[in-house]
C-alpha cells in the first residue's frame, strides 16, 4: 500500500488552471523531489495535500485514508508535517515553546486540566517537555532553546522549523524549498541533516527545491511539473538528460 | 518556596485589606473604590485574553459583562429573596454566604455561553469585521435587556442588596470585598495557568502565525472560540460582582463606553501582559476617581482666571475627553503600553529572586 497516492488532482483559482490532472504515488521510506519552474504549481500541490486548499477535483489518499477536504490540523494529526518556503515560526515565543507546541495534537488534556493543573496535565506536559528536549538535542539546537527565533541566524531558523516539523513523529515530511536563502555552507549542513533524518527515522520525505545540488544528491526520484501538469518523472539521472526538462527548466547549465 | 511567594503575598494583602475594612479603618468610599478596582482588573484581564494574547480586536466586552451582571442578579434574587418575579426564595437567606459562589459561577457560565453564541458565526471573519460584530453585539445585548419588561427594562433591576444584607446578617464582614478579591484571584490564576500551558499557548500561536498554527496541528477555530468563551465568561464574573456591589444594575452601565474603558485599560497596560493590565486597571480606576475632584477644581481655576465664560461649567463629561486623549498620547509615544507583551518579572528580573508565579 502506498503511503501517499494522489490521482487526477485539478485545481482552478478563478480562471487560472493551477494544476491539471496531477497524479503521484509515494511508497513508505522514499525521498522524492518535486521540481519545476516558478509558478508551475509546486507549492499548490503541497497546500492541497496538507489541507490548506480543498482541491477542485481529484483524490488524495494518505496512509490508507482519503484526506480530501480534511482541515490541516486533522492531516497533521494523521502524521504529516511540513515546512514553509518562507519560514513561519512563532517569533515571540522561545524556540523551546515553538517545539513544544508541535505536540499540540497529542496533548490529550483540555481547558479544565490546564487551569486546575490536574495529574493528566502534569503527565502530558512532562511528556511534551521530554520530547521537545529530545528533538532539540537531536537537531543540535539545545543551545538556543531559550532564544526567540527572530534573533537566530537564518540557517538556524530553518533548522528550528525542521525540528518543529519532526516533533510530531510524522510519517511523511513535506519540505517546501528548505534550502531557499541558505549560503553554501548551510546548504551542505542541510543536506547532511535531511539525509540523517531520512535514515534515522525511516520516514518519507517529499521536497520542493530549486537548488539542483540538493535534489540531485538527496532524491531517489524526481517529478517535474510545468504549467500545472507533469512533464517528466524518474531518477535524477534520467531527469538530468530529459530533453523537455532541459528545455523547460534546467537549461544548458552544467550540473 | 518562591513559587508560593506570590500566593502568600496576595493572601496577606487580601487579609490586611479585609481586616482594615472590617475594623472600619478604611473609609466606605475608599473601600468602594478598591472593590471597583478589583472588578475593573477582572474586566481588563479577561479582555486581554482576546485583544492581547490572541491579537483579535473585540470592542464589545461590556456586552458580556452585562449578560453576567443580569444573570448573576437574577440568580441571586431567585435564590435568596422573595420577589414578584420568582416568588419565594429557593434557599433560606442563611445559606447566602455558602451559595453565593453558585451565583457567580452561574453568571460566568451564562456569559461564556453567550460568548460561544457570538463566537460560532463571527470567527469565520477576522480583524475589522470581528470588531464591528462585537460592537453590534454590545448594542444588541443592551437593546434586548432594555426591552424585557420583566427584568425592569430601561429602569434597571435591583434586589441584590437583600442578598448582600442576608450575607451580612450571617456574619458581619465586608462580603463583597472578599468575593471580589477571590474573583480576581480565580481570574488571574485561570488566565495565568492557561497561558503558561502548552494548550493555552495555542492562543499566542494563532496571533503570531495562524498558518503555522493550523499546519502544526492546532485547531485554530476551536482555540479562538475557547479563548473567546473564557474571556466573556470572566467578564460575566466581573458583571455579577459589579451588580452586587452596586445593588442595582442598568443595561446602560455596560454600553460601548464601558467596553471602551476595557480597551483603554488593556492598551494602557500592554497587550498580552497580565501584570501590565492589572497595573493599568488600578491606575485607570484611580484616574477616573481623581478626575471627579480634578474637574471641579479645574473648573474653579479656569473661572478664577476667567478663561471660561461665566455661564459654562466644566462638567464630568470632560472625563471622556481627557481619557481618550490619554489613549491618543499613549498610542503616539508608547504604543506597546506600560509593559507591552512582557510581564513585570521580565522587565524587572530581580523580582524573580523573590517571586516565581505558580
Amino acid at each position: 500500500m502506498p503511503l501517499l497516492e494522489i490521482s487526477g488532482l485539478t485545481q482552478r483559482f478563478g480562471g487560472i488552471q493551477a494544476l491539471s490532472n496531477f497524479s503521484f504515488r509515494m511508497e513508505e521510506h522514499e525521498l522524492v523531489g518535486l521540481i519545476g519552474p516558478n509558478g508551475a504549481g509546486k507549492t499548490t500541490v503541497f497546500n492541497i495535500v496538507s489541507g490548506f486548499y480543498a482541491s477542485t477535483e481529484g483524490e488524495i489518499v494518505f496512509d490508507g485514508r482519503r484526506i480530501n477536504g480534511l482541515k490541516p490540523h486533522r492531516v497533521t494529526a494523521m502524521g504529516m508535517a511540513r515546512t514553509f518556503q518562507n519560514i513561519r515560526l512563532w517569533n515571540e515565543m522561545t524556540v523551546l515553546d515553538n517545539i513544544r507546541l508541535a505536540r499540540y495534537s497529542w496533548l490529550g488534556y483540555g481547558f479544565l486540566d490546564a487551569v486546575l493543573r490536574t495529574a493528566r496535565y502534569g503527565r502530558a506536559e512532562r511528556a511534551v517537555e521530554v520530547r521537545a528536549c529530545e528533538v532539540l538535542e537531536m537537531m543540535g539546537l539545545s543551545e538556543c532553546a531559550g532564544e526567540l527565533p527572530k534573533n537566530l541566524p537564518y540557517g538556524l531558523q530553518r533548522r528550528v522549523e525542521l525540528a518543529r516539523a519532526l516533533t510530531g513523529n510524522p510519517k511523511l515530511l513535506l519540505l517546501d524549498e528548505p534550502a531557499a536563502g541558505l549560503n553554501s555552507a548551510d546548504v551542505e549542513d542541510l543536506i547532511r541533516h535531511i539525509r540523517w533524518i531520512y535514515d534515522e527515522f525511516g520516514i518519507s520525505i517529499w521536497m520542493i527545491e530549486h537548488q539542483m545540488k540538493v535534489v540531485m544528491s538527496l532524491c531517489q526520484r524526481l517529478t517535474v511539473i510545468n504549467f500545472g501538469s507533469i512533464l517528466a518523472e524518474g531518477t535524477p539521472e534520467y531527469i538530468r538528460q530529459h530533453p523537455e526538462v532541459i528545455d523547460a527548466y534546467l537549461g544548458d547549465e552544467k550540473i | 518556596m518562591q513559587r508560593y511567594t506570590f500566593n502568600i503575598l496576595f493572601f496577606l494583602a487580601a487579609v490586611a485589606l479585609v481586616g482594615l475594612a472590617q475594623f472600619e479603618m478604611l473609609d466606605k468610599y475608599v473601600l468602594t473604590i478598591i472593590t471597583f478596582m478589583g472588578i475593573n482588573c477582572i474586566f481588563a484581564v479577561s479582555l486581554n485574553l482576546v485583544n492581547g494574547y490572541m491579537g483579535e480586536f473585540s470592542c464589545g466586552h461590556g456586552g458580556f459583562m452585562c449578560v453576567g451582571a443580569y444573570a448573576g442578579s437574577l440568580l441571586s434574587v431567585a435564590f435568596f429573596t422573595d420577589s414578584k418575579l420568582f416568588g419565594p426564595a429557593l434557599f433560606p437567606p442563611e445559606l447566602a454566604p455558602v451559595l453565593f459562589p453558585l451565583v457567580l459561577l452561574g453568571a460566568t457560565l451564562a456569559a461564556a455561553l453567550f460568548g460561544l453564541i457570538v463566537a460560532l458565526p463571527s470567527f469565520h471573519t477576522r480583524d475589522d469585521y470581528l470588531a464591528i460584530i462585537t460592537i453590534a453585539v454590545n448594542y444588541i445585548v443592551i437593546s434586548i435587556v432594555e426591552n424585557i419588561d420583566a427584568i425592569g427594562g430601561p429602569r434597571g433591576f435591583s434586589g441584590m442588596r437583600k442578598t448582600v444584607n442576608a450575607m451580612s446578617d450571617v456574619a458581619s464582614v465586608p462580603w463583597m470585598l472578599i468575593w471580589t478579591i477571590l474573583g480576581l484571584f480565580v481570574c488571574v490564576m485561570t488566565i495565568y495557568r492557561l497561558m503558561t500551558s502548552t494548550y493555552g499557548k495555542g492562543i499566542s500561536a494563532v496571533r503570531q502565525n495562524e498558518v503555522a498554527a493550523e499546519i502544526m496541528g492546532i485547531n485554530t477555530n476551536r482555540v479562538k472560540i475557547m479563548a473567546f468563551m473564557v474571556s466573556s465568561g470572566l467578564a460575566g464574573l466581573a458583571g455579577a460582582l459589579y451588580a452586587h456591589v452596586y445593588g442595582y444594575v442598568n443595561a446602560q452601565a455596560f454600553n460601548i463606553l464601558k467596553s471602551t474603558e476595557g480597551l483603554v485599560m488593556v492598551y494602557l497596560g500592554g497587550m498580552g501582559s497580565i501584570s501590565g493590565v492589572l497595573l493599568a486597571a488600578v491606575a485607570f480606576t484611580l484616574l477616573t476617581e481623581l478626575l471627579r475632584f480634578v474637574i471641579p477644581w479645574l473648573d474653579g481655576v479656569l473661572h478664577a482666571v476667567s478663561l471660561l465664560p461665566a455661564g459654562y461649567e466644566l462638567s464630568q463629561i470632560w472625563k471622556w475627553v481627557i481619557i481618550p486623549l490619554i489613549l491618543v498620547l499613549l498610542m503616539q509615544f508608547r504604543p506597546e503600553g506600560f509593559l507591552g507583551n512582557r510581564e513585570l518579572t521580565q522587565v524587572f528580573p530581580w523580582i524573580k529572586r523573590w517571586i516565581t508565579f505558580k
